[in-house]
Parts: C-alpha cells; sequence; structure tokens
C-alpha cells in the first residue's frame, strides 16, 4: 500500500512538472510555416530592415506588424512577386479585407478595384488612423487635384470639405452600396444629414416648392461654386432670379406648365425656328424627354447647361462611335488625330439639334466643306481627290477624305484610315497591286 | 436602255460568320434613274412581293418606282416628286399599292395612291390623347393595318386600313431610343432599340412590350431598322457597321451578312431594308448614294 501511496506521489509530481514546463516554460520547438528560431518571430527581419524600428513607433500600426507576423504579406526567402509578397501587391490586401469591396456595390474607387491600396495606405503604418498617407481630404487631393484647383477658388466652398472628415463626410473611401459617386447614401437623404428641410430659410429659400425630396444636385454644385447657395456656375436664368413660375406652376405644385417639347420651345423661339425648319431634326430633340435628354433644367457644371461634357452626353446613346474615337486617341500611329476627336467636341462637325445632311454634318460636304475648315485637302497628296474624281468603287461617289479615313475615328487603325495599313487601304481600288 | 442585269451575276458576299444557314448573294445595284439622275443617299426602300421596287430617294426629295421581275431590273422608272413630300426617309406599300411615306422634315405621313397623286397626310381618328404624335418610324401588316412608332407619348400606335384607332402599346419602362418597328406574319410588333441594341416584342394579342433579345452589340454597332421575312426570321440593320444581322423569330442571332465598304456588296450607312416572299432583299445603302439587291441563299 505504502509503494503505491509514494508512486502515486511522484507521478503526481511528475505531471505537475510536465504542465509547468508546457506553461511556463517556452518550447524550444521552432516557430510557424518558416522554422524561425524560437523568439525570433519579429525580430530577425528588424536585424536588417532596421528602419521598420520607426515605422513601429508611429501611431497606427498594422496590426500583423505589431504582432511581429511580416510573413503575414512577405515570404522570408524568395517569392515571384515584388518586396517577397505572398501575393501580387493588387491581390494581397484582399485576401484578408474583403469586407472594403461589397458583391453589391452601387459605386467603387478605382484604386480598390485596381488593388492599388497602397495608393492611400502605408501599408506597415502611419501616424494617420487608418494607416493613411496623409490626413483628411488632403489625401483625396493627392489624386483629384483638378477637383482641389476648382475648389479652392471657389467663392462658395460645401463647408464640409473643410471640417470633420472633409471629403469622407460625404463619401465612401472604398465603395458604396448605397448610391453612385461612393456617397454614403443617395441624395437627398445625404444633403438631409446637415440641411434642415423643415425650416422656414430652407422653405422660403426654395420659394416654397416641396423640393424636400428632390434632387439637390440638380441645382447645385456639392462641392461649390461661385454663385450663392452653391448653384451651380452654368445655371438657367429663371433659376437665378427665382422665377420658377416662367415654367413650373404656382408652388406647391412642381408639375411644369407644358411638356418640356413645347415648354423650352416659349422661350427659345430662334433655337426652335432654325432647328425644325431642317431636313433633319435629331430625333431625341422631338420625343417627349425633349431638349432634357442633353440639358439639365436648372444648372449644370457644363456650357449651354449641358448635362455633362459634350462627349459624355453624345456617347450616351453614340456609345460605338465615342469607343472608337477612345481607341483612337489611344493609338500611337495617330499623331495627326483630328482635333475635334481628341478633344471630343463632336459639334465641331455636327449639329446637335438639327440638320440638312445625313449624320448632322453641318455642311453640305463633309470632305469639301467641313474637312477644308481645317485640312488643305487640295495639297494633302498626289493622290486625285476632288469632286470630280469618281470613286472606283462606287460611281455615284467622288473621291473625297472620307473614301480613305473616317472622321470619327477607326479605333486602332493609323491616321484614322478605315483600313488596317496604307496597304490594305490602296488595294481596295488598286487590286493589280495587290501582293 | 442596258439596264438589266442578270441575275446569273450573283455573287455571294458575306463576312466570315459562325454557323451558317442563310447568306446574302449579290444581284446588283441601283446607282441613278432612267435618265441617268444619280440617287442621292437614299433612306428608304419598299417592295410589294411581287415586281414593284419603291426608292425614298431622300437627298433628292422624290420617290422612284422600278420594276424588278425574274432578277431582272426593268429600264424605266417613274419619279414621283410632290410639293407635299420634301424628305423621305421610308416608305411602305400597302395591299392595294396605296404609298405611304414617313418625311422627316415634316415628321408626318404622306399617303400617295398607287400611281404617286398626293392623297393627304396620316391623320389618324380617334387616338386616345394627346392627339398630336411624332413619327419615327412606322410600318403595315399583311391586313393593311398601319403601326405607328410615336416617340412624343411613348406608344405604338395601332390603326386600321381605314386608319381608325384600333389600339395603342406603351413603350416598355426601360429602354434606349426606339429607331424603328415591324410587324411579322403572325402579328407581332416588334422594336428596335437602337442604343442598347435591344429588340421588343408584342404578341399579337399583348398590352406590353418585353425584351426578345439581349443586347446585340457584340453583332451591331448602332441597329437602325428592322424587317422581317414570310418565316418570321428578322433581318437588323446595323447603320455604323454597315452590316445586316439575321436573327431566328425567337430573337437568336444566326448570322451577320456584308459588311462596311463601298464596293458593291457591302454598304455605307445603310438605312431600310425590304424583303419580299421571294427572298429577295433591298437595301437603302445611303452613303453609297445606291440601293444594293441581294438574294437569300440558304
Amino acid at each position: 500500500m505504502k509503494s503505491l501511496g509514494v508512486n502515486i506521489k511522484y507521478a503526481t509530481l511528475f505531471t505537475i512538472c510536465m504542465v509547468f514546463s508546457l506553461v511556463v516554460v517556452k518550447p524550444a520547438f521552432p516557430e510557424g510555416k518558416f522554422k524561425l528560431r524560437p523568439g525570433a518571430k519579429g525580430r530577425v527581419c528588424l536585424k536588417c530592415h532596421e528602419n521598420f524600428k520607426k515605422i513601429l513607433s508611429r501611431r497606427y500600426v498594422h496590426p500583423l506588424i505589431k504582432r511581429g507576423e511580416c510573413t503575414g504579406c512577405h515570404v522570408p526567402h524568395t517569392s515571384s512577386n515584388k518586396n517577397l509578397l505572398t501575393l501580387r501587391s493588387t491581390k494581397l490586401c484582399q485576401s484578408c479585407h474583403k469586407e472594403v469591396l461589397p458583391e453589391k456595390a452601387r459605386s467603387t474607387h478605382g484604386s480598390v478595384v485596381e488593388g492599388n491600396c497602397n495608393k492611400c495606405h502605408d501599408p506597415h503604418g502611419s501616424n494617420n488612423k487608418g494607416i493613411l498617407l496623409k490626413s483628411g481630404s488632403e489625401l483625396c487631393f493627392a489624386c483629384h487635384q483638378d477637383l482641389n484647383d476648382s475648389v479652392g477658388n471657389l467663392r462658395f466652398k460645401h463647408k464640409s470639405l473643410e471640417q470633420g472628415k472633409g471629403c469622407l463626410n460625404c463619401h465612401n473611401p472604398h465603395a458604396s452600396v448605397k448610391s453612385d459617386n461612393l456617397l454614403r447614401s443617395e441624395v437627398p437623404t445625404l444633403c438631409k444629414k446637415c440641411h434642415e428641410t423643415n425650416k422656414l430659410t430652407f422653405k422660403t429659400t426654395h420659394m416654397n416648392y416641396p423640393v424636400a425630396s428632390s434632387d439637390c444636385t440638380a441645382c447645385h454644385n456639392p462641392h461649390g461654386s461661385n454663385k450663392r447657395g452653391m448653384i451651380f456656375d452654368v445655371a438657367h436664368a429663371d433659376i437665378v432670379s427665382k422665377r420658377c413660375t416662367t415654367c413650373h406652376q404656382k408652388a406647391p405644385s412642381l408639375e411644369t406648365k407644358q411638356p418640356p417639347s413645347q415648354l423650352c420651345r416659349e422661350c427659345h423661339k430662334t433655337m426652335a425656328n432654325q432647328t425644325f425648319t431642317k431636313n433633319r431634326v435629331h430625333w431625341p430633340l422631338v420625343d417627349s424627354e425633349s431638349c432634357l435628354h442633353c440639358h439639365g433644367p436648372h444648372a449644370t457644371k457644363e456650357q449651354k447647361l449641358l448635362k455633362g461634357p459634350q462627349l459624355q452626353v453624345c456617347g450616351e446613346c453614340h456609345a460605338d462611335t465615342v469607343e472608337l474615337q477612345e481607341a483612337s486617341k489611344k493609338n500611337p500611329d495617330n499623331e495627326t488625330l483630328c482635333q475635334p476627336v481628341k478633344t471630343g467636341n463632336c459639334t465641331t462637325c455636327h449639329s446637335p439639334h438639327a440638320g440638312d445632311n445625313v449624320l448632322l454634318v453641318n455642311e453640305a460636304s463633309i470632305s469639301f466643306d467641313l474637312c477644308a475648315r481645317c485640312h488643305q485637302w487640295e495639297t494633302h497628296s498626289t493622290h486625285p481627290i476632288g469632286e470630280k474624281v469618281r470613286d472606283i468603287r462606287d460611281k455615284n461617289l467622288s473621291v473625297t477624305c472620307l473614301s480613305c479615313h473616317l472622321a470619327c475615328g477607326t479605333g486602332n487603325n493609323p491616321s484614322m484610315l478605315t483600313f488596317s495599313s496604307t496597304y490594305e487601304l490602296c488595294i481596295q481600288c488598286h487590286v493589280e497591286r495587290r501582293r | 436602255m442596258a439596264t438589266t442585269i442578270m441575275l446569273a451575276l450573283t455573287s455571294v458576299v458575306t463576312m466570315p460568320s459562325r454557323g451558317a444557314e442563310v447568306k446574302f448573294g449579290y444581284v446588283t445595284s441601283i446607282y441613278s434613274d432612267d435618265k441617268n439622275i444619280p440617287l442621292k443617299q437614299p433612306e428608304g426602300v419598299a417592295c410589294d412581293g411581287k415586281s414593284l421596287l419603291l426608292i425614298a430617294d431622300t437627298g433628292n426629295g422624290r420617290l422612284l418606282r422600278y420594276i424588278f421581275k425574274n432578277g431582272l431590273l426593268e429600264a424605266k422608272t417613274v419619279e414621283i416628286k410632290s410639293p407635299k413630300l420634301f424628305y423621305p426617309i421610308k416608305t411602305e406599300i400597302n395591299s392595294k399599292g396605296e404609298i405611304y411615306i414617313l418625311d422627316r422634315k415634316q415628321r408626318k405621313i404622306v399617303r400617295l395612291s398607287s400611281e404617286g397623286e398626293f392623297r393627304g397626310y396620316l391623320n389618324p381618328a380617334g387616338i386616345p390623347p394627346p392627339a398630336a404624335f411624332v413619327p419615327r418610324s412606322f410600318t403595315i401588316d399583311k391586313n393593311d393595318n398601319i403601326y405607328i412608332l410615336d416617340i412624343l407619348s411613348q406608344r405604338v400606335l395601332i390603326l386600321d386600313s381605314g386608319e381608325k384607332y384600333v389600339k395603342q402599346i406603351r413603350f416598355p419602362r426601360q429602354y434606349g431610343f426606339f429607331s424603328d418597328i415591324a410587324v411579322d406574319l403572325k402579328g407581332t410588333v416588334l422594336l428596335l432599340d437602337g442604343v442598347n441594341a435591344v429588340i421588343f416584342s408584342a404578341a399579337i394579342n399583348s398590352a406590353a412590350f418585353s425584351p426578345l433579345t439581349e443586347s446585340l452589340k457584340q453583332y451591331a454597332r448602332f441597329p437602325g431598322s428592322l424587317t422581317t421575312d414570310d418565316r418570321g426570321r428578322i433581318y437588323v440593320v446595323d447603320r455604323n457597321g454597315g452590316s445586316v444581322m439575321i436573327l431566328g423569330q425567337d430573337g437568336a442571332f444566326v448570322e451577320r451578312q456584308s459588311g462596311f465598304g463601298w464596293k458593291e456588296g457591302r454598304l455605307n450607312y445603310p438605312g431600310q431594308i425590304c424583303i419580299n416572299v421571294k427572298g429577295e432583299i433591298f437595301v437603302a445603302d445611303t452613303r453609297n448614294d445606291r440601293v444594293q439587291i441581294f438574294t437569300l441563299v440558304e
């Protein structure tokens, strides 16, 4: 019995020692998948990469680095990726941070989609919250310089831009499931978080029209403008002078007095007279939406109250042509690309409202009148060209600029040629030269 | 005199295609009238299934009537001009030979007798308000009912042969811009959304349009007009792409024919297309200043 009791005592003591050694004493086994020497994790790297000590002292440090897990992102020995990363830099962050790009996002930040997270974040650490490279709007303006330039000179700036989170007061930095343009929520819900629509001043400013549910950006530039009330710089005269009843019924009705197809003509008589006597009126102008296909009725950023930049407006319907133009612009063989194509100025050649000619070009002959405004086609080449020179492919056609070129761009073809090379072009007529 | 051209000269003109079932065989091109006045940017073309061929010679503000019989084009042409006709872009012939023309300048449908005399403007009786309409296009079915694509009130107006209102079908909620309308032999109304390259359909007794196809942008750049043949196949003219898409009556893509260019058999900004029961195809080759004739080769 005694010997059994002694054995139990020793066995208990042995068990306690073993448990203690496991809990208190560090195991003498290699650490992690790279079998680092005990205690080496997070220290071995810093022996060489001394500058990281400085990064570790920053206010916000990536949690992996805090834990000394450099191998969370880097492979210590060899990698096919730059900086010995475990994945390509554009894929790496999203392998953990999947939530930044929700599946049902209505709008996404280009840099996030491309995986260029380090455009905004320092992957190791920063003194700015969210390990951002810069704080507040300063970070956004590093890329969106044009916006910074335009906002900087405005007389009336949106206070939100300079207060609190700056741009992030209204925008999500990564993606938005609720709205376009990365907005935190739809307009006007977003605006109403600060602007109380029940206030008397709001109502009187808006001439007692029930605009609380309207799209604020139909009149107001959300960043700021040179017009009081941040009305877009290009504003319909009746908006500026608050003569809403020129077009609308008396408040509180928001109804217009007539449909757009009739309403606009009431004032814009000269335009209407010039337009509706032409052979070809641009079809959208005579449907129910009429002028509002292309123009905003209240205020916009663009000249002539266009809804957006010209190329964008035209491209809403003529996307195929715009796509060709864009390809032509990127083609290095198109050094002498037509200026209006370069600048997206469709109305240099086309009449947007109406014209007497096919394609609504504003001259009777595309080549001899229209191209000739900028190009001296008579001296262009030794090839016969002109109204009296017949195109052998079609006896009703003359040899013109458009016998070889397409004015709106030809995608990847050089010099806006209709064929992929000069050879391919020439043998269309000179078949005997075919090799 | 020597404008008759032998069908024997027919050659098959086709673009590379997948699973070819039907092709266009090039027959001939019409460049001028019998006085050698060249066509100028013709946009419309109509055929009656027998031998009549009508061309809306848009740039010259006139119609031209030809006889195309047994694959031959007769030399004599009839010019139809009217002080009430300015800029014809689409034309149709009903079973009595009466001519209907869409005049783009006036945005009205002009009615002419079979001899080409002005009979007035299409003036439908009894249409629901608003009484005004803007016809972007129109078509006539085998029973002479008239279908108007009214872009002002976003509807298709259906009139009987006496131009009395029968019914209207509203445009669908989501669409880009409708550029043409066609009706097949079963009475199914087809709408062509040129911006999105989608065809919508409404069966004969249906009160609404629904999409027949998904976007056809991979086959066509900017579809502008459409028609059907007696087998229900749908022919869609791609204006910017200079080609014709052929679809099954279920809207499935079958074939793409012709292609952009100037040579005979090629098209440059084509307008209206017409197919008769003999499988003869007429295409207004607008920016090539001609009308081309093909036959369907199966």
